[in-house]
């Protein structure tokens, strides 16, 4: 075959360009950070997403040091959580499937990027080393509301961001004369333990009791209110570990037929 | 003239692209073009090209190499 | 005496111009939807509502990628295997045949698109009469099954027409044994071995899966199974449009620069290696998605990459004979010879053009196909902006200047107006360079294509560079452009063809070559040996991944059924609901 010259420089310029593309690409690739999408995933019934182990709460778990899992469940039009919160210096390992039909979950603006396949688990990795916020959007056509399918993903400054939470057990209504407790019971979703404190108000009175939550555990916290210390009526409380806060109302009710009951001069 | 009439247009439609193309890059170097600094820009081209084409070449001011289809 | 194509091959010409019409008609709606959605999504101008937004975008795309392009192709491959053998097919019926199975084939899948925009659409075969699934129709989003049928119906019509093509072939072969098969008549040939080959992906998925599932015989699909061997498909298609856009690259621009193809045997190495590697690449467009292991998004990687050879081989080809054209009518100097060539004629310059608009999607398309780069840019607006340069304007504008060259060989009238061709090409090259920029930009902030109304409650795009509105003003100007564009070039063949006609159409040749076929070793010819080879390579880089998919799910996936959406839920309902969401 008689090839000219020129041609025969072409061509093998052309063969060193692709060359070098591919080592690039296989670098960047297997090289440093980027995870791809790909089985690591696994499968899962549809059917079976709330009966699911990983799925059937989706939402922000700590796995140790600065690694945390997020699942998230796409269905038309939304997601599940459709918000959420991380820490900055995290790096967060993404697990998202689908109830219905081809969705994506797409970080604006960044690499996180995956197409959402029923029947699928999409996992990917990525770091998050600022806090910023992003919008989260579905690029995949999912129906005719698809344009409304989005969400949001903050990265908080680290010393704001727990996974605490608080509820607290109390009754509505006391019998003058009589004690209560109100039950703070905080929930710890790190893995490391949490100190802290625990603070009630009520009335006028605060009562304060040191705690340690043991990583990816709970401890309950009893507070005794005696009906002596609160005014007649309705008494509001609250509640606070850290940032979160509960409150609610305690009302004194003298019981009927006991008119003169001696509350008052129980003083402790 | 320099260069045959559709070889003018064909030219002149390529400042579209260019213009744009180059307003974008420009851009990512800080340098921010408005609109109205872009059409400018790529008037002033226009009229360039123009003067330059009509412009009669030196000596017998034939219509150069350029074919005339 | 006059000798233009119509004068050799009267009947053939006949079917060649019904062919042309469907993709003009093709084209007209398509470009038009295309207007529709581009000031939609910019909140330009809407006046439709949202959830027709996709079914006006389903239509877009099946029209124009698979009706425009497809009956193109077919009208100019049977052009360029009679005029290369210099014979006519062996049967006009048998060609009217599949041409008339490719019309009710379209109409089919086009009429059931459409029908999504009636209020209540008619109930056939026991469901709803619409296809709201987009041209990649991917499951669990199921169409009514005339629209399944209207797809297979249309590709089996172009499968025939390649058996026509090849009958033809053998014809020939048979009254000359021993020549070279023409450059023309290779390029059909080893074209519709690979979309035999990638056509068999989708029409498996269709007929086993899909088709059976929208009629109810199957109760559920595995999405991921279908979706790929979607892929297996899509990639090839695209270079099946591409390829008469190449063919008339190779055989028809350097006549008219005035000049001779460079290399035959360079052009046929080109074709070898497109058969070779078009099919074994499609999951490229998976990159992103699960249940692929990446050893085998690695495969189609590296396969791609090396796609890229035969296309640069082709910018050297064309360049260089552009340049012996341009040379040939007077040209001189280093790159002076530019001023020579004929760029008053619509034909050369909107080829040209078209070629010069390819180069730069080879830019942006390298992108896509870096497998880490391509998760910034997956399913935005920039992959948009990449096949409007593509197939919306590599394909799309060669195939309009070549209309203006096969309209009067067809028709023997002369074309209407030479200067509003000119003008038309040079416009579509300038809608194009505004909304493609702008679709480009956008994608690398992350604004989603496929969206009806890309503004979202939550948070805003955070363009580097410039302003959302000033992207989305370049988009609908571009479209604007693009529109009037489109319009001349239709007035154009309208009035070629009630005009008069004419003994002054040119004769019906192709380029010469300065290094003939007698240059190229014989064995290039051997299209069992390349079919072969083409076989291997899909089922190397096929077999694992379509194995693991069904090991994993099943063949027909964990109980999956179909969502139809536009029927699935009460629009009021969602619109209040979503309206509390906010
Ligand atoms: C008048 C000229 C045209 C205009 C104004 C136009 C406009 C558009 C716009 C705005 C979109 C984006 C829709 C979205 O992402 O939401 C689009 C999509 C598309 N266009 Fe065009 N277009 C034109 C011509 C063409 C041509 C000639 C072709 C191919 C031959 C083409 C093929 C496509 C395809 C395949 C899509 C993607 C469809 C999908 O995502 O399912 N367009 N077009
Ligand atoms: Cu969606
Ligand atoms: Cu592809």
């Amino acid at each position: 075959m008689n090839i000219h010259t020129y041609e025969k420089v072409w061509i093998v310029a052309s063969m060193v360009l692709i060359v070098g593309f591919i080592a690039t690409i296989t670098y960047g690739a297997v090289g440093p950070g980027i995870a791809m999408i790909d089985d690591d995933g696994g499968d899962i019934n549809p059917d079976e997403i709330n009966d699911d182990e990983r799925f059937a709460e989706p939402g922000v778990e700590h796995v140790g040091g600065n690694e945390y899992e997020v699942t998230v469940v796409a269905q038309a039009w939304s997601y599940t959580p459709s918000e959420i919160e991380i820490p900055a210096n995290s790096e967060v390992t993404f697990y998202v499937t689908s109830r219905d039909v081809t969705h994506s979950f797409s970080v604006v603006g960044t690499n996180v990027n995956t197409m959402v396949v029923p029947g699928q688990v999409s996992e990917m990795t990525a770091k998050f080393d600022e806090p910023d916020e992003y919008g989260i959007l579905c690029n995949e056509y999912c129906g005719e509301y698809h344009h409304t399918m989005e969400g949001k993903l903050n990265v908080v400054p680290e010393d704001e961001f727990d996974l605490t939470e608080l509820s607290v057990e109390a009754d509505d209504e006391i019998d003058a004369g009589n004690e209560t407790t109100i039950t703070a019971n905080v929930t710890n979703g790190m893995q490391e333990d949490l100190e802290t404190t625990v603070s009630l108000e009520i009335g006028n009175q605060t009562q304060e009791e040191d705690v340690t939550v043991p990583g990816d555990g709970s401890e309950e916290v009893a507070f005794t209110v005696d009906s002596a210390d609160l005014d007649e009526g309705d008494n509001d409380w609250t509640v606070t570990v850290d940032d979160y806060e509960e409150s609610g109302t305690l009302s004194v009710v003298t019981p009927e037929g006991n008119e003169s009951a001696d509350g008052g001069d129980g003083d402790a | 003239m320099r260069i045959s009439k559709g070889a003018l247009l064909v030219v002149v439609a390529f400042l579209v692209p260019f213009v744009v193309e180059f307003r974008t890059a420009l851009s990512w170097f800080g340098i921010k073009l408005s609109i109205l600094e872009s059409l400018a820009l790529g008037g002033v081209l226009v009229i360039g090209l123009l003067l330059w084409a009509v412009w009669p070449e030196d000596g017998n001011g034939g219509t150069g190499a350029a074919g005339s289809s | 005496m006059r000798n233009a194509y119509l004068d050799q091959f009267p009947d053939e010409a006949r079917v060649i111009k019904a062919a042309f019409w469907s993709s003009f008609i093709a084209l007209a709606i398509g470009g038009v939807l295309g207007l529709v959605q581009a000031l939609h999504r910019t909140d330009v101008f809407r006046f439709i509502q949202s959830p027709d937004y996709y079914t006006v975008l389903t239509a877009h795309g099946v029209l124009l990628v698979i009706v425009f392009t497809i009956f193109f192709l077919v009208g100019t491959f049977t052009w360029a295997v009679t005029t290369s053998l210099d014979r006519g097919v062996v049967d006009t019926r048998f060609t009217w045949a599949w041409y008339i199975m490719m019309v009710i084939g379209a109409a089919l899948a086009g009429i059931t698109i459409f029908s999504g925009f009636l209020e209540s659409a008619p109930s056939i075969l026991g469901s709803e009469l619409n296809a709201d699934v987009l041209f990649t129709f991917y499951a669990p989003l199921e169409a009514h099954p005339f629209f399944y049928i209207g797809l297979v119906v249309f590709v089996v019509g172009s499968w025939l027409a390649g058996v026509d093509w090849f009958r033809t072939w053998l014809a020939w072969r048979r009254e000359n044994p021993d020549e070279r098969i023409p450059l023309p008549t290779f390029m059909v040939l080893t074209t519709t071995l690979f979309w035999y080959i990638c056509t068999l992906g989708v029409s498996l998925s269709i007929l086993v899966f899909l088709l059976p599932w929208s009629l109810g015989i199957t109760e559920s699909v595995n999405p991921l199974l279908t979706r790929t061997m979607f892929w297996y498909f899509g990639h090839a298609v695209v270079y099946f449009w591409l390829m008469p856009a190449y063919l008339m690259w190779y055989t028809m621009l350097p006549k008219f620069s005035g000049g001779k193809l460079f290399s035959d045997p360079l052009a046929r190495v080109v074709f070898v290696l497109f058969l070779l590697l078009s099919t074994p690449l499609g999951i490229h467009h998976q990159y992103l998605d699960p249940g692929i292991a990446e050893g085998y998004k690695f495969i189609a990687m590296t396969n791609t990459m090396f796609l890229l050879l035969p296309s640069l081989l082709t910018a050297f080809t064309v360049v260089a004979s552009m340049e012996h054209g341009a040379r040939q009518r007077g040209g001189e100097g280093y790159l002076g010879w530019l001023k020579a060539l004929p760029w008053r004629d619509p034909i050369f310059t909107g080829m040209a053009l078209a070629g010069l608009m390819f180069a730069a999607a080879g830019f942006s398309g390298m992108i896509n196909a870096g497998m880490n780069i391509n998760y910034l840019v997956h399913n935005t607006w920039w992959v948009v902006g990449h096949f409007h340069l593509t197939v919306g304007t590599a394909v799309a504008l060669t195939f309009m200047a070549a209309s203006y060259w096969f309209i009067p060989q067809l028709t023997g009238k002369e074309l209407w107006n030479r200067s509003v061709a000119l003008g038309q090409v040079v416009l579509w090259f300038i809608g194009m360079t505004f909304m493609t920029n702008a679709m480009h930009r956008s994608g690398l902030f992350g604004l989603p294509r496929r969206t009806a109304e890309p503004q979202y409650q939550g948070f805003d795009f955070e363009p580097a560079v410039g302003t959302v509105g000033e992207i989305n003003m370049q988009v609908a100007l571009g479209a604007v452009i693009l529109t009037l564009s489109l319009a001349l070039f239709l007035l154009n063949m309208v009035m070629t063809s009630i005009g008069s006609n004419s003994e002054s159409i040119p004769d019906n040749t192709y380029a010469d070559t300065l290094s003939g076929a007698e240059d190229s070793p014989r064995i290039l010819d051997n299209l069992k040996l390349w079919t072969a080879i083409a076989v291997v390579l899909v089922i190397i880089a096929y077999t694992l991944p379509l194995a693991s998919i069904i090991d994993a799910g099943g063949l027909f996936g964990p109980d999956i059924e179909g969502f139809r959406l536009s029927t699935w839920v009460d629009p009021a309902v969602i619109e209040s609901l979503s309206e509390v969401i906010r």
